[in-house]
């Protein structure tokens, strides 16, 4: 019994120093004892696939046929949004800043512009817009503070207060110079609220 | 006839049985404290093909989780930014392009680069649920759960690890209690908010305008108690008529 103890003693300080205390750093894939329903067999998230020849889980429709509640931009509906997360679509002045070959002037009827659009822009700028241009559009980011990168537009100067709001609103979209396209994420009613926060800033700092 | 049994073996069965139950107990303290997310998964920390530095990006440079986690807000999904999101400050020319740590951007997404493939960014993911469970992250930051109540200060790591266990008990806690973990909506992404941050005129105010009570009776209601997350959270949860759900087809559909 008294070799038992001792085994079982040994036993035990060895488990306890290879487990090691709770909360360690680790970076092997965690342990799992039962992974069966943890792990289905199913399509994730932004996880690729083995069911498709082509490696992608996230799919385009089928050609030729529509999802439910998804709106074609040609079929008589332009200028508005089936929903707020609408990314891009039509070559109507709401989903381009465009009127055929120039930028267009003003923002879109379908849009209302009060408190809360502009708001919705202040978030979205915030998040979005503030690295480069800065809290206050002028230019100076944190990007223009750590890096010697050619500098972001002043978006208050007189140039960009001279653009028409379709100019803007493509500038967003597509991305100018340096700037790279953001409108894969950020939805086209909320390029539109940062349009009209940006000019919020232009008059806020005349 | 003689003694079968050696006078030693009196005790045998007592002792078996002794050893059996310390042996038992140690198995069992090994499992108690080790068979759960809070020794399998707290700590987790892989390596990712690029090693992304949240305590650079989140917390000196001060951006927004929203920047890259782009549909939090909108998706049960909290996505990985597209290549096209990080190529956005780190491209040709601009931020550390050349930097060896970006070599799998410029691989997925440079097609002037000689080792260009196409393949996406392979980044690790951390925090898995059981495939039984349906978490929603949209529903969570869209009513006053802030990102660190589940990750951790993801600000101050500069390699993310798993900060808490996600067991179905600890989202319970939180269920259950829902007051410990809401905060203003717009300080969901601000990690390192703390409720003295929160003016109290203002709060009594915007508390006025979501019940229609006033806010001076608001403000006497609370007089001697003390200032704190609870206090908050037990304000907004009626204010927002925040009710979480606790029965098992919240999660498990």
């Amino acid at each position: 019994m008294r070799w038992f103890f001792l085994i079982l003693a040994i036993a035990v300080v060895a488990t306890v120093y290879a487990l090691g205390p709770r909360g360690e750093k680790f970076s092997e894939t965690p342990f799992e004892l039962f992974p069966d329903m943890d792990r289905q067999y199913k399509q994730k998230y932004q996880k690729p696939s083995q069911f498709f020849e082509d490696g992608k889980g996230a799919r385009k429709p089928v050609a030729g046929t529509v999802p439910i509640g998804f709106k074609f931009p040609h079929a008589g509906n332009e200028g508005d949004l089936s929903s707020d997360l609408d990314y891009s679509a039509g070559d109507d002045y709401l989903n381009t800043g465009l009127f055929g070959d120039f930028y267009g002037q003003g923002f879109p009827e379908t849009l209302e512009i009060d408190e809360d659009f502009l708001a919705r822009g202040k978030e979205r700028y915030q998040i979005t817009c503030t690295p480069c241009h800065g809290d206050s559009g002028n230019g100076q980011g944190i990007v223009a503070k750590y890096w010697a990168i050619p500098p972001s537009a002043n978006l208050i100067d007189e140039r960009v207060s001279a653009m028409p709001e379709g100019q803007i609103f493509w500038t967003i979209t597509h991305g100018k110079g340096l700037m790279g396209p953001y409108n894969g994420v950020v939805s086209v009613r909320d390029r539109w609220a940062i349009v009209a926060y940006v000019q919020a800033l232009q008059a806020g700092s005349k | 006839m003689g003694n079968i049994f050696p006078r030693w073996t009196n005790l045998l069965a007592v002792k078996i049985l002794i050893c059996l139950g310390a042996l038992g107990t140690c198995v069992i303290a090994l499992a108690w404290y080790s068979w759960t997310p809070k020794y399998t998964r707290v700590g987790y920390m892989p390596q990712q093909p690029i090693p992304f530095d949240h305590s650079l990006h989140a917390g000196q440079l001060g951006m927004d989780c929203r920047y890259c986690h782009t549909f939090v807000e909108n998706s049960p999904h909290s996505n990985v930014p597209s290549a096209q999101v990080c190529w956005n400050c780190h491209g040709p020319g601009k931020v550390k392009s050349d930097s060896p740590k970006l070599e799998p951007l410029r691989q997925a997404l440079d097609e002037n680069y000689e080792k260009y493939t196409g393949d996406p960014i392979r980044w690790v993911q951390l925090h898995k649920t059981p495939d039984y469970a349906y978490f929603d992250h949209s529903v969570h930051v869209n009513r006053g759960v802030s990102c660190v109540k589940c990750h951790g200060k993801v600000n101050e790591m500069p390699v993310v690890y798993h900060h808490e266990s996600l067991s179905m008990s600890w989202c319970l806690d939180c269920h259950r209690n829902p007051e410990q973990a809401l905060r203003p909506m717009d300080q969901i992404t601000n990690l390192d908010w703390e409720p003295e941050d929160l003016e109290p005129d203002e709060f009594y105010a915007y508390l006025a305008g979501k019940t229609g009570k006033s806010a001076d009776d608001l403000k006497k209601s609370d007089e001697g108690k003390e200032w704190n997350q609870e206090l908050i959270g037990a304000h907004l949860q009626q204010a927002w008529n925040v009710h979480p759900p606790q029965d098992c087809a919240a999660c498990h559909r």
